[in-house]
């Protein structure tokens, strides 16, 4: 495997001695750019009390492109998809090589905190989410309870 | 009276590369044709070999288009700045960075390198790894930091050397 880039092993250094609250990420002992990562709902939000599985990868070009992210535990959430793929402008069109992987969690995270269902890229969840708001945010909590259950 | 090359400013030469030409394109369209009755009978074969085809097909089309082609397909995928544009992005003369400055993008401190090339954006004034912020660039046209479409900003028009132009124009 070619080196890993100094800014790789500063970023890995320092989610590990000053941690994001509520978010962990461990790179994989096999391949560094593998990223295990846990996110905690945020309070006040559908999601509280669930922690979230996800998967973070650094391709080659990072940090000229943005790291592939995607959601492993099941969510309900207008802009992320039954594969857990999410809906996040950092990630796409408006990655910046300034940004991290501490940010991009950091966005997902807000985005945890206020799900934009106008911008969806799960349809129908956003649709129910448009149509009544109260019951797909109680479906929500449902699958965090069900899913996203503290281990 | 005149023949029609010589009419036309052709040259006997010319009208026998057309000739051969045209016995160019009858033979490919003798074989394109061998081709076509070939794989059309075998139409419910999943496995047909088309690279025969494909490799007559790009002999059809000219070498320069070819080229020509894949220039503009390099081209769209290009959203950058040109190269032109990069080398013209003010250094900053190491005596100006600090000890701890670094790189937003590598997040290297400056000082690492005993010749640090870094360079400043216009406008904006973020500074970076000349090689860092290159790669960027060539790909994107906002600065890393703030967002700002560093090709948006037109250089001022220097008016003072038109006064001065003027000026020389009237003694003149």
């Amino acid at each position: 495997m070619a080196s890993l880039p100094k800014r790789i092993i500063k970023e890995t250094e320092r989610l590990a001695s000053d941690p994001v609250p509520g978010i962990s990420a461990e790179p994989h002992e096999d391949n560094l750019r593998y990223f295990a990562v846990t996110i905690e709902g945020p309070e006040e939000s559908p999601y509280e009390n669930g922690v979230f599985e996800l998967e973070l990868y650094l391709p080659d070009d990072y940090p000229m492109e943005a790291p592939k992210v995607r959601f492993l535990t099941r969510i309900y959430h207008p802009n992320i998809d039954r594969l857990g793929r999410i809906c996040l402008d950092v990630l796409k069109n408006n990655w910046s090589p300034a940004l991290q992987i501490r940010t991009v969690l950091l966005s997902i995270q807000a985005l945890l905190a206020s799900p934009n269902p106008n911008d969806p890229l799960a349809n129908d969840v956003a649709e129910e989410w448009i149509k009544n708001e109260e019951l797909a945010i109680s479906k929500a909590k449902e699958w965090t309870k069900l899913y996203a259950g503290k281990r | 009276m005149s023949t029609y090359e010589e009419e036309h400013g052709l040259s006997r030469e010319n009208s026998e590369d057309a000739r051969s030409a045209s016995v160019d394109r009858r033979e490919t369209r003798s074989q394109f044709q061998e081709l076509f009755q070939t794989f059309g009978n075998n139409n419910s074969e999943e496995d047909v070999d088309n690279s025969m085809l494909l490799l007559l097909l790009s002999q059809m089309i000219p070498a320069s288009l070819q080229q020509e082609w894949m220039e503009q397909m390099e081209q769209s995928d290009k959203k950058g700045c040109s190269e032109s544009f990069i080398d013209s992005l003010p250094r900053i003369p190491a005596s100006k960075i600090k000890e701890d400055d670094s790189c937003p993008i590598c997040c290297c401190t400056y000082k690492e390198d005993d010749h640090p090339l870094v360079a400043e954006l216009p406008h904006c004034n973020h500074k970076f790894d000349l090689e860092c912020i290159s790669v960027w660039l060539s790909k994107s046209t906002s600065c890393p930091l703030c967002r700002d479409d560093v090709m948006s900003h037109k250089p001022g028009i220097d008016t003072s050397q038109v006064e001065l132009e003027e000026d020389w124009g009237m003694f003149g």
